[in-house]
């Protein structure tokens, strides 16, 4: 009698601690971000986004009893220390998935999460980490930079009025990140009619620009690309406003952003800033998340695809929830199987597919008027097959 | 009668050698069982920080020869990296084995090396550091333009290691693989230094104008010193390619270049035993600060992030510390704590 009390006892015990963790599922996410290296400028706001993402996730029950814990390591834009952080997220943090941060880390780990199954959704675009084949774990949530700036072309061919075909110059710095849209840049201004005049190098972190816009000023553009970050914009802006440039600038997604006006001035203002996420403040569901997270404090977009980032995430972990186990397998298949969804509206509806990562082919245009960034269209192209990863 | 106590040499040969006691032999020998029994037993983290430094080791020694030995500074010693590491890419690629590929990474990377090493018969100190430079930002350049070799911007795959059929696809793997490498190249550079190459490079660095009565060729010597130190580079580089399985030219830029030349002056100029401990010091560096940052967030929830944007500043900060307080390095203080303990409790 005695023992088969004490046999139930430990029955119930097991019982009670197998199903402990079910209760309280809780999902791993490591987040990479940068804070005290190159691109902490904007890595600090985005990494803002993603912890506020999980909390919102956590406290607004988007995944019933189950939660988010994100642990967060700064890597200071370095692959080395990318390296390390992502064998400690799997190795002792366990982490069911990766938000990731720029191009360093990314590209770095591109192997590694198809390899260990981890899906990762970052903030570097490059049209390369799109092809489902070759990044088959990569993904994000904003339009790849190619995409950007062949919706930026569509929208200014559309708009133009004048018979002669417009001009396109480029303006952009001798390194990866600004090289990645430019032979797609290229290759559509010529289909879409533009008249190439000029391409120049203004590198990240140049003081001047004028040599390099005496020689634009001489075609005379109509359009000027910078592909830089947003301090060398303001360098450009400011320079080409002393030149008294007529011409309409537009840099992509880290080219301008609500840093620019402090840094350009009035030169800002009329500058198109492509981005695929709204501006804080506009009237979309999750921005009330946002305030209320945020206590009303004026946040930057790229915090707000950053909790976007957070919010794709977070669906695709229920999609597989009610299939069974959530594993970095099954978390890759549901957000390949996520169609037109809508982060409560703060980027595009995004869609994955196996062969093809590329979230949407939308873009944001929006212009500076007055220090304040207005939105001035959203273009979408046609997701060709053609454009796939390049 | 018992030998006699402490360091007490007889001859030139006892005196250059390596490990000149026997309870130093005993203590490297154990260090490196240690070395050899223990990592199965570690995390992947803690295997990878250690292939991490097996990689730097091997990259600080070499800029330690060329530049702690010889006196040749350089700037440039990220690209030299890169060139044993896109070689590697390359070469892998196109199906040459391992075996092969490693050391014809050193060797391309030793006539790059080489090459820029040219403008050292003319230039010192800073105008070399400033010629090196170029070397940096001609070689990152070709990294990034070439496309058809190194992929450009959208960066190139490499696969792991693979001798005789078997690869080296994980953290312990590739640890053995790295230490072995590690090993050889220290040993291979302290060897360098107690042979008359490496008494030339000295003596170039100590006064380059004696070194030149006495009949050492300058020249000679100093391209040997950049073709020696950029294919271990090389070497370093090719490791890296594929332990991170991806190249893009970022990986080699000026930042490498300036944490090398950390390594070997927190570490100690001159020794390969500083270089050692540089380059375990400023890999292992944002790994504890990033422990601790996570520790902290225990009791200062929201600081974590405060606390970690502080880690550039430390970096910062501990370069200019040594610089002031122990501008000999690390290697020059373990030197000291040994001869305490030996004299201890008598100071002189």
């Amino acid at each position: 009698m005695h023992s088969t009390l004490k046999r139930l006892l430990l029955a119930a015990a097991l019982a009670a601690l197998s199903c402990a963790p079910a209760l309280a599922q809780e999902y791993v996410i490591g987040s990479l971000q940068d804070l005290s290296g190159p691109t902490a400028d904007v890595g600090k706001p985005y990494g803002d986004g993603i912890r506020d993402g999980a909390r919102y996730i956590n406290e607004s029950g988007m995944l019933g009893q189950a939660k988010v814990k994100l642990i967060a390591v700064d890597y200071a834009y370095n692959a080395q220390q990318a390296l390390a952080a992502y064998k400690k997220f799997t190795s002792q943090d366990k982490i069911l998935a990766l938000q990731g941060w720029g191009t360093q880390d990314t590209e770095a780990l591109t192997q590694f999460v198809a390899r260990d199954k981890v899906p990762c959704i970052s903030a570097s675009y490059s049209a390369h980490l799109t092809e489902g084949s070759k990044a088959p774990y990569n993904f994000f949530v904003a339009a790849d930079y190619s995409t950007q700036i062949r919706g930026a072309l569509k929208y200014f061919k559309d708009n133009w009025k004048e018979q002669r075909a417009p001009k396109l110059a480029l303006v952009y710095p001798n390194h990866p990140y600004g090289l990645a849209p430019i032979p797609a840049a290229k290759d559509y201004a010529k289909e879409l009619g533009f008249e190439l005049v000029g391409e120049e190098n203004v590198d990240l972190k140049a003081m001047d620009a004028t040599a390099q816009l005496l020689r634009l000023q001489k075609a005379a553009p109509d359009f000027v690309w910078i592909g830089g970050t947003t301090q060398s914009t303001a360098v450009v802006l400011k320079d080409a406003q002393k030149m008294g440039f007529k011409t309409r600038f537009f840099t992509n997604i880290w080219g301008s952003d609500e840093n620019l006006p402090p840094l350009a001035g009035s030169a800002a203002d009329g500058v198109v800033s492509l981005q695929t996420a709204v501006s804080y403040g506009q009237d979309v569901p999750g921005m009330k998340a946002i305030e209320k997270l945020t206590g009303g404090q004026p946040q930057m977009t790229h915090y707000i695809r950053a909790f976007a980032s957070m919010l794709v995430m977070a669906e695709a972990i229920k999609l597989a929830q009610a299939k069974g186990p959530v594993t970095g397998e099954t978390l890759k298949a549901a957000l390949e199987s996520l169609r037109d969804y809508s982060p409560l509206g703060l980027t595009p509806p995004i869609s994955y597919f196996p062969e093809d990562h590329r979230p949407n082919m939308s873009v944001m245009l929006y212009t500076f008027e007055n220090g304040k960034m207005k939105l001035l269209a959203t273009q979408t192209l046609e997701r060709k097959k053609e454009w796939l990863g390049k | 009668m018992s030998a006699p106590c402490g360091l007490f040499f007889t001859s030139y040969a006892q005196e250059s050698a390596l490990f000149p006691s026997r309870f130093l032999k005993a203590s490297m020998a154990l260090f490196f069982v240690a070395l050899v029994v223990l990592p199965p037993w570690m995390n992947s983290y803690h295997v990878s920080v250690l292939c991490l430094i097996n990689i730097a080791v091997i990259g600080a020694v070499s800029l330690n020869l060329l530049t702690g030995s010889c006196g040749q500074i350089s700037l440039g010693h990220g690209a030299f990296v890169g060139v044993g590491a896109y070689t590697a890419g390359v070469l892998a690629a196109k199906g040459v084995p391992f075996l092969l590929a490693l050391p014809a990474s050193g060797l391309l990377a030793a006539l790059a090396g080489m090459l820029f090493g040219l403008p050292s018969l003319r230039l010192k100190g800073i105008y070399l550091a400033i010629s090196t430079l170029a070397a940096q930002l001609i070689l990152e350049y070709v990294f990034l333009h070439w496309e058809s070799v190194t992929g450009g911007s959208n960066g190139l795959a490499v696969m792991p290691p693979e001798i005789f059929g078997y690869a080296f696809d994980n953290d312990l793997k590739m640890f053995y693989l790295t230490l072995a490498a590690a090993s050889l190249c220290a040993l291979g550079a302290a060897n360098v230094l107690r042979s008359r190459l490496g008494r030339a490079f000295v003596s170039i660095r100590d006064h380059y104008l004696s070194a030149e009565i006495v009949g050492v060729s300058l020249f000679g010597y100093k391209l040997r010193a950049f073709g020696l130190s950029s294919f271990l580079a090389g070497v370093s580089g090719a490791l890296w390619a594929h332990y991170t399985m991806f190249l893009s030219p970022e990986q080699f830029g000026i930042g490498l270049s300036i944490s090398y030349l950390a390594m070997i002056i927190i570490g100690g100029m001159g020794r390969v035993a500083g270089a050692v401990y540089g380059a375990v010091f400023i890999t292992v560096l944002p790994e504890a600060l990033n422990a601790l940052s996570a520790s902290a967030e225990a009791w200062m929830p929201g600081m974590t992030s405060n606390l970690m944007a502080l880690k550039g500043g430390v970096f910062g900060l501990a370069l200019i510390l040594f610089l002031l307080f122990e501008p000999e390095g690390l290697a020059h203080r373990w030197r000291l704590i040994k001869a305490y303990w030996k004299l201890y409790p008598f100071a002189h």
